[in-house]
């Protein structure tokens, strides 16, 4: 046992520290064709000050961190380590809700409250919150939060990062502190909560907004130990319905007029492969449904809350379906045909079982970034072009198009699920991809592996003043080394 | 001090002969009373220092250049736009302001729902734009007057229709800087070239460093271009209006409409907003007219929106037993407007509001309701372009209490109180306009969507009189002292007590060290020290971007025990 592994141990306690192989294996990443890393161990701390007193140590002693806070499999790099010797910050046991706030729609949640888990207590009050696509069931909220994963109901997003808000963080330095509100108080919630103070405003505090140094970190900044979130009202009544169509460009006009008026909840585009991915029980289930389904559908969440819910509903199916009438669309409720497979509760409710993603082939790689709803098409067509050229097959390609901050900008994904057997060719299709759709005008705004590259490539400066900040916050460079290399690591050229 | 003669042709050689100045007529319009706050003017009797040179930048690399040359000689320096605040203006005497006026494109992209502007488009100007493609923008409470990108990347920016429309932070996408360093930044997708859509990322975002809960104030270098994320405006091309000057009333369709909700108790009025806030029923929601006070505010709308009435008929409208019935009866108010995206939505709207007033017991004023009065209003908190009557009774207000935690139940809960130490102060005092005590105003939406309501009452008192000054500046330590007692943090006529001193210069660091150390997580200020020095090393513009030295972090009382900065 090495003193790294003794000193957790006495931080953190003897059953809190893992290096076996078991422990170790699902930690070495190798999502979207990575280098596989082995961590040196992991260690599971149950507490703020624990974190704190591990990071410190860490500073101290050189010992690279990689905070974790969902549960296996992991879909985005980020959670495995880039380095040798890395210990796992492993947050997924840390699963108190801390507070659930019904008149302020606030809840503050540790780093291991999963979306079912923070779903069922928040119903118990009236309350939901804004998910990502069909989350994994142990996915972790806050760090679904911090990754940015877009929300399925972008017109709740008055920001682009809400339902985040405040945090409690141990930034790589070892100072442990409070963002947003929170940070203008004693740093002690319970004491701050007596006071009648819900953590609502997650700006600031002052002029430095701390919460954006750690959303799209993929933790090179900092360690989040607890954050607040806003919720919504439950839905009395929730339709989900479809608008179908060969052409994505009518779908993309069509969730523009939708947005625009702030209209819908939950609001999405994604052709028949994503949504029979999305919704089949196991691969003959999804060639079923597939075939059932248009090459293109948005998906339409309707809600009435608390006030007058069967008028709104009304009035919201009303306007919103004049909206399709008019581009020669249609919005019907959902289709019987794949009533078997419930829309809305498969796409707002945490996955159980395997992962749909993972449901119908060996491998699946990922590529997605951000840009507008209008130009969505074009990178579409490129993916089909270099689909086609490559030889995968482009029927397979799955797409899912996601507005966020009230439709300004958009999800782009594209799923390219695989076998063994055409590893080699998805491979470089993801490569070819990636670089061309960067040279498209993809925004990389999460820049995951070897986007990192494309997208700083692009904008050296953003890279340059990244690593200005990342040495304030973590001087010696112990979170999550080389993640985000470029920016973090490697001065630009 | 006039700058040396090279250093003033090097200026002027970057942004040519017609656009510096030093002549001492246009350098002393180039200063402000030092006000504590935003830029109420006053309570102070000093003004800001002289600049020895205002500059009017016409490009981003004229700003840089400019930049780049205040580094070279260590002159510091501090852009400003449509200066409605104190903390535009220089703090020191070896400065050179910069007035962004000739900047003022308005670039509006319909198809995704965002303008792209430059410093000097007004919120008014950018509104008409955007209305030309069914959109508009949150105007702040500062009014149409004032620049959208200065209380984005420079101050804060919630206004009357953030509720909806989510306030300036909510709606900074991507932005173009000018670091103190001569650096650019372009935040978010900007900074690839692949467009202004968002201002996030790549990884984490450097906006964090140039726009918190409030902007950097100007110290954080020079915002030269930022996108802004609009809203549907379901009206017209353009604003219609119709009557005589000065009492412009909107001439909207009936999927607009105004009305001030009136409510038993403040805890009713809590809960009203909680439900319009979890509802998304409203389209503006403010309580504007009580800044007149809530004994004059039915007098003073009369007047205001009667072109024929003026001041001087205040007294005798106090008198009228109409008047003071429906002032009585919005004692607990706040202004709103619905605004129906269709007809259908207008009608949800509408039967969804009468339901929230059933549940708690409120109900519409009456005389608000009436149309000369109604649409005059709906104008007003559209446009926001009434700033004027911010000042109108003793030509200066400065605003306090800042009852704006997120917790409104709260804060609501204490608005008697507050309201009844004012009118003590107003009656045994004759600093200030005596206007019933409760002059509390603000909008519902501090925080996009609902959250946060954002108030202050008005001390409405004369600016050029120092015993009003003074008198209104004892009155600000006790509410002050009162906002402590109550755990809602300072005063905000004191907001701005520690980034300026009263006699309008910069705070030195010792100052700041004194003041930060000792506050609950001083790490915060720390934080911003070493930002400040990795981007501003120089300390070339200002000092309301607060910070504490890690040194004194260190020493500090509270702070030792945590202490790991150095
Ligand atoms: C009557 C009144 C009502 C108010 N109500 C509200 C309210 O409801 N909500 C609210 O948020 N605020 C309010 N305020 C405060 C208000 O935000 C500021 O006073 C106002 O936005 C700033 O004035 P301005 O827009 O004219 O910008 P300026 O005074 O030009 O600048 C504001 C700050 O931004 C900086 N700045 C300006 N241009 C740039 C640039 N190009 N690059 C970098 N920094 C720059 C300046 O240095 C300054 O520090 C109010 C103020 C007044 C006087």
């Amino acid at each position: 046992m090495n003193n790294t592994i003794e000193k957790l141990i006495k931080i953190a306690g003897e059953g809190a520290v893992q290096f076996s192989e078991d422990a170790i294996l699902p930690h070495i990443g190798n999502r979207n064709f990575e280098t596989p890393m082995r961590p040196m161990a992991i260690v599971r701390p149950q507490s703020g000050e624990q974190v704190e007193a591990i990071v410190n140590y860490a500073k101290e002693n050189g010992v690279p961190l990689v905070p974790v806070s969902s549960g296996g499999p992991h879909y985005s790099s980020s959670s495995a380590p880039s380095v040798p010797g890395a210990v796992i910050v492993d947050l997924s046991g840390m699963k108190k809700i801390i507070s659930i706030n019904r008149r302020f729609c606030m809840a503050v949640i540790e780093p291991g409250v999963t979306y079912g888990q923070l779903q069922k207590a928040l119903a118990d009050e009236g309350l939901t919150i804004s998910v990502p696509l069909a989350p994994k069931i142990n996915k972790s909220v806050i760090a679904s939060l911090l990754e940015v994963q877009p929300r399925l109901n972008s017109v709740y997003q008055w920001n682009y990062i809400d339902p985040l808000r405040c945090m409690e963080v141990t930034w790589g330095d070892g100072n442990r502190m409070y963002t947003g509100e929170a940070g203008g108080g004693v740093r002690d919630l319970n004491k701050q909560q007596a006071q009648g103070k819900w953590q609502i405003n997650g700006a600031g505090p002052m002029m430095l907004d701390f919460c954006r140094l750690l959303t799209g970190s993929q933790g090179t900044m900092g360690i989040v130990t607890w954050a607040s979130v806003k919720c919504e009202q439950l839905p009395q009544i929730h339709n989900i319905h479809t608008v179908e169509s060969p052409s994505i460009k009518k779908l993309c006009d069509f969730t523009f007029e939708v947005l625009r008026w702030r209209f819908s909840d939950e609001l999405m585009i994604m052709n028949a492969a994503y949504l029979s991915t999305v919704l089949a029980e196991d691969v003959i289930s999804k060639e079923k449904i597939r075939k059932q389904l248009n090459d293109w559908q948005a998906i339409v969440g309707i809600a009435g809350k608390e006030m007058l819910p069967e008028l709104r509903v009304k009035q919201l199916e009303s306007d919103i379906s004049d909206i399709a009438k008019k581009l020669g669309l249609n919005l019907s409720p959902q289709r019987k045909e794949i009533e078997g497979a419930d829309v809305l509760g498969r796409i707002t409710s945490a996955c159980v079982g395997t992962h749909w993603r993972e449901s119908y082939s060996e491998e699946f790689a990922q590529i997605f970034f951000v840009t507008t709803i209008s130009k969505t098409e074009f990178f579409v067509n490129a993916m089909n072009e270099l689909a086609k050229n490559a030889g995968y097959p482009v029927k397979e390609i799955g797409v899912y198009i996601q507005p966020q901050h009230a439709g300004t900008s958009c999800h782009c994904e594209f799923l390219l699920p695989y076998h063994a057997d055409n590893l080699a060719q998805v491979r470089e299709l993801f490569f070819k991809a990636s670089a061309i759709f960067s040279e498209m005008g993809a925004y990389f705004a999460r820049p995951y592996g070897i986007w990192a590259k494309l997208q700083f490539e692009k904008d050296p400066l953003a890279a340059k003043h990244l690593k200005t900040v990342k040495k304030i916050f973590d001087p010696k460079m112990i979170m999550n080394p080389r993640k985000l290399s470029t920016a973090t690591v490697e001065v630009a050229k | 001090m006039a700058l040396v003669r090279e250093i003033y042709k090097e200026f002027e050689e970057i942004v040519g002969i017609g656009n510096i100045s030093e002549e001492p007529v246009v350098l002393e319009t180039y200063r402000c009373v030092a006000a504590q706050s935003s830029a109420h003017y006053g309570p102070y009797d000093q003004r800001t220092p002289t600049p020895q040179a205002v500059l009017l930048p016409g490009s981003t690399e004229e700003v840089q250049k400019i930049v780049l040359l205040c580094n070279k000689h260590g002159i510091h320096f501090k852009a400003s736009t449509t200066f409605w605040s104190a903390q535009g203006y220089i703090g020191s005497d070896n400065a050179i302001q910069l007035d962004m006026r000739r900047m003022n494109k308005i670039e509006v992209d319909a198809k995704n729902q965002l303008a792209i502007i430059e410093p000097y488009a007004i919120a008014a100007a950018i509104q008409a734009e955007t209305m030309k493609h069914g959109m508009t923008c949150n105007i702040q409470g500062a009014g149409g007057s004032t620049s959208t990108l200065a209380s984005t990347a420079g101050w804060q920016g919630p206004g009357p229709s953030s509720i909806f429309t989510g306030t300036n932070y909510d709606n900074m996408l991507s932005a173009e800087w000018v670091l103190p360093n001569g650096e650019i930044l372009r935040t978010g997708s900007a900074g690839s070239g692949d467009g202004w859509f968002c201002g996030e990322g790549p990884g984490p975002s450097l906006r964090a460093i140039v726009r918190g809960v409030a902007g950097t104030a100007g110290d954080m270098g020079v915002c030269t271009k930022l996108a802004i994320k609009l809203s549907p405006w379901p009206g017209p091309t353009y604003l219609p209006s119709t009557g005589a000057p000065p009492s412009y009333k909107a001439d909207l369709y009936e999927n607009f409409k105004y009305y001030t909700l009136c409510f038993p108790t403040w805890e009713a009025w809590a809960e009203a907003v909680r439900m319009i806030h979890e509802n998304r029923i409203i389209y503006i929601g403010h309580r504007q007219f009580n800044m007149f006070g809530c004994d004059m505010k039915g007098a003073m709308v009369n007047i205001l929106s009667d072109p024929n009435k003026q001041l001087c008929d205040l007294p005798d409208l106090l008198e009228d037993e109409e008047i003071k019935k429906q002032t009585e009866s919005m004692r607990i108010d706040v202004q709103v407007v619905i605004a129906g995206m269709t007809m259908l939505d207008m009608d949800y709207k509408e039967k969804a509001l009468d339901e929230v007033l059933r549940m708690v017991g409120g109900w519409k004023n009456e005389m608000m309701l009436k149309p000369d009065i109604a649409n005059w209003a709906l104008l007003y908190l559209i446009r926001m372009g009434r700033k004027n009557l911010n000042y109108v009774y003793c030509g200066a207000y400065e605003g306090h209490f800042g009852l704006s935690r997120g917790n409104y139940f709260y804060s609501a809960s204490l608005v008697e109180e507050a309201s009844a130490i004012k009118r003590e102060w107003e009656i045994k005092h004759n600093h200030m306009a005596a206007v019933g005590g409760n002059s509390s105003m603000g909008g519902l939406g501090g925080v996009g969507g609902g959250g946060g309501v954002s108030w202050e009452f008005f001390a409405h008192f004369d600016a050029h009189d120092k015993e009003s000054i003074k008198g209104v500046c004892e009155y600000f330590n006790k509410t002050n002292q009162w906002m402590a007692q109550k755990g809602l943090g300072g005063c905000m006529g004191k907001l701005n007590e520690s980034s300026r001193r009263p006699d309008g210069y910069n705070r030195s660091q010792e100052e700041f060290n004194k003041t930060f150390a000792s506050t609950p997580q001083p790490e915060v200020f720390v934080y911003q020290w070493m930002v400040k020095d990795a981007f501003n090393p120089k300390k070339l513009s200002g000092s309301y971007y607060k910070t504490l030295d890690p040194k004194a972090f260190v020493e500090g009382s509270g702070a030792a025990s945590r202490g790991v900065f150095i």
